[in-house]
């Protein structure tokens, strides 16, 4: 029998904290789609990718409904595009780009990921075209998402592909000048990417993965938000040893929800589970806040010092809690700090309490890294690219994911407001370093040599 | 010694002391206690006692023997033979929980039982909890029940929803397992 706390504790989650799992994502293997000619490649994509997530959509739903728990994102992730579709040029490139941006609307999923490349160590032929189709693929497409591995611990960072992004972003956002730059919220950028992440912007299928993959996104920061406030009220004596406690506690709770419903998913798709990425993932609806947890901890804002510290614990806690509840545990699972997705988080931003340099500090004790942050449309190429390295650096040297979602807002300068919509949300601009600063480093090119593995400090 | 089945129910106000005299009673006329259990709901005592009674032994006589015992405790019991012929064969099922919020007022449960009992749905366990203290706004109904497999799931979905705004309740159902596996390691 089941106690009267357990069943109102969990009603209470679901009614007023946002418990939801935020996305099941369908990886679709497309390496046996491989072709010469891009009109048999892309319908060969489609089918497959169609017949397999058909029922992905209304599965989950009915699923959901099962459990009580809504899914609110269904997606596909695909092979990385670069690989499966080496042979082609550019603009065939944005063929398929059409053709995945297709499928996911004959499907019913809200985003695609997949149209990607992984150049940490060069470039391939495929890569080249795929990279230099991404500004017209992400402006003419509304559902595919992109991403570009530059750098891992074990390659070193290749600054060419680093200076391309820059330069890929500006284009991108130009394309898209009538919507904020809005391709650019579709584009990470990436060092050490993992194959199995759920989450867009970033989710690809990668090489050593099974055919077809159930991935799930757990989310929660509402939930622990509310725990935390919950013990606090009740006890005012807290320490931030009982506090870590009470968030790795919340983070098995919610964890157990996503692979719950992920591997009914699964089994009724006949598919594989893979793993559950436990990423604390914000959307903009107040309550639903990264952000809003640094409050509930003391600290007047995201962004104030001891912000650094807090994400820290915040986020060990949550990987300690959810690595107990589930065996499978992959993608980025970490706390997501996305400025325009997070109500809190763009207030903070616009209140001058998070400006660039403390997020970039941040994101060395958190996954995802410089995600969603809004800049002025005049930064450079360059400065762009200047800011990816650093990025790419704290991944590379920490042996951990790290990633750029940077958007020029064409047009628009610090302090003004950007719109992306829907899930993506708005963003106060930050300020970005003006002038040529940069540019005589970037320009250098080469690969940064991958960094030692001993001599640890 | 051959024994045959009895369900006793016994029902009174509770104290220390009921199930000590119950025991005792069915000990001294050499009866076996098979199962048993109890609850408190308010004051009240409630235990259902299932029990090896010696073949010989009429059950008017236990039920005597027992009221002899019980009644100057102000308990009542009922004593009943158990039928193997008469138990209910469950189907299969899935168990859901299904929880429902909103101002106390009379026919709630008869309301939404009708329902559960039209669909062929089985209620395991039912209780009240009270959240919100002497709000009669926060009045919770948990029911635990078993969804036969073979009814149509969508129909008894929305048959439930549509009595429960009829009746002003929010309601929710929600399949077992999503408690157990967020509460229990």
């Amino acid at each position: 029998m089941l106690s009267d706390r357990e069943i109102l504790s969990t009603l209470e989650m679901l009614r007023n904290e946002h418990l939801d799992v935020r996305t099941v994502t369908l990886g679709v293997s497309l390496f046996d789609c491989a072709a010469q000619d891009v009109g048999i490649f892309c319908d060969a994509v489609h089918r497959k990718t169609t017949s397999l997530a058909q029922r992905l959509v209304d599965t989950c739903n009915e699923v959901g409904e099962k459990f009580g728990i809504p899914v609110v994102n269904k997606r596909i992730a695909v092979s990385p595009i670069a690989v499966a579709a080496a042979p082609f040029q550019t603009e065939e490139m944005i063929a398929i780009a059409h053709t995945l941006d297709k499928a996911a609307r004959d499907t019913g999923v809200n985003f695609i990921g997949g149209f990607s490349a992984l150049v940490e160590k060069g470039f391939t032929g495929g890569d080249l075209c795929l990279i230099e189709a991404i500004p017209e693929a992400l402006a003419q497409t509304e559902r595919v998402c992109a991403s570009i591995n530059v750098a891992s611990t074990r390659a070193g960072i290749n600054m060419d592909a680093v200076y391309l992004m820059g330069q890929t972003l500006k284009e991108a956002a130009a394309k898209t000048a009538h919507a904020d730059g809005i391709a650019c919220a579709k584009l990470c950028v990436f060092a050490n990417i993992p194959q199995d992440i759920p989450f867009m912007a970033g989710a690809y299928l990668g090489v050593g993965e099974p055919d077809a993959v159930i991935n799930v996104g757990v989310s929660g920061p509402g939930v622990v938000r509310k725990a935390i406030d919950r013990a606090r009220k009740n006890r005012d004596s807290l320490d931030l040893g009982q506090l870590a406690d009470i968030i790795k506690r919340t983070a098995f709770k919610v964890t157990r929800v996503g692979e719950l419903i992920g591997r009914e998913v699964a089994r009724r798709l006949d598919v594989p589970f893979g793993v559950v990425d436990l990423s604390l993932a914000p959307t903009p609806n107040v309550g639903d806040s990264v952000g809003e947890i640094f409050q509930s901890l003391g600290l007047a804002s995201i962004g104030v010092p001891g912000s650094t510290a807090l994400l820290a614990l915040l986020n060990d806690a949550v990987k300690k809690g959810g690595a107990f509840a589930s065996s499978y545990v992959g993608g980025l699972s970490g706390a997501f700090i996305p400025v325009s997705e997070d109500l809190n988080i763009a207030q903070a931003a616009a209140a001058g309490h998070l400006s660039l340099e403390k997020l970039e500090a941040m994101t060395s004790v958190c996954s995802v890294g410089l995600d969603m942050v809004a800049l002025p449309g005049d930064v450079s190429a360059e400065t762009l690219a200047a800011l990816i390295a650093d990025e790419m650096a704290i991944g590379v040297i920490n042996k951990k994911t790290t990633a750029t979602r940077l958007i020029p807002v064409p047009g628009k300068k610090a302090g003004d407001k950007a719109f992306f919509g829907g899930l993506l949300g708005e963003a106060t601009i930050m300020a970005a370093p003006k002038g040529d600063l940069s540019s005589g480093f970037i320009k250098l090119g080469g690969r940064i040599p991958a960094p030692t593995q001993s001599l640890i400090n | 010694m051959d024994l045959k089945k009895v369900v006793i129910c016994v029902l009174g106000s509770d104290r220390p002391g009921i199930v000590a005299s119950i025991s005792k009673v069915l000990y001294e006329n050499q009866c076996n206690i098979e199962d048993v259990s109890q609850t408190i709901l308010q004051s009240v005592f409630a235990g259902v006692f299932i029990a090896g009674v010696p073949e010989e032994m009429p059950l008017e006589v236990l039920s005597q023997r027992l009221q002899e015992r019980l009644g100057p405790l102000g308990l009542a019991a009922l004593v009943r033979p158990v039928s193997a012929q008469q138990a209910y064969d469950p189907p299969p099922s899935e168990p859901f929980v299904v929880i429902t919020i909103g101002p106390d007022r009379m026919g709630l449960v008869a309301g939404i039982t009708e329902v559960m009992a039209r669909f062929g749905v089985n209620i395991t366990n039912l209780r009240a909890a009270f959240r919100g203290g002497t709000d009669p706004q926060r009045n919770v109904m948990i029911y635990e029940v078993d969804i036969p497999l073979a009814i149509d799931q969508k129909a008894f979905r929305k048959a439930l929803r549509e009595r429960a705004q009829a009746l002003d309740l929010d309601l929710s159902l929600q399949h077992r397992d999503i408690f157990q596996a967020i509460h229990r390691v």
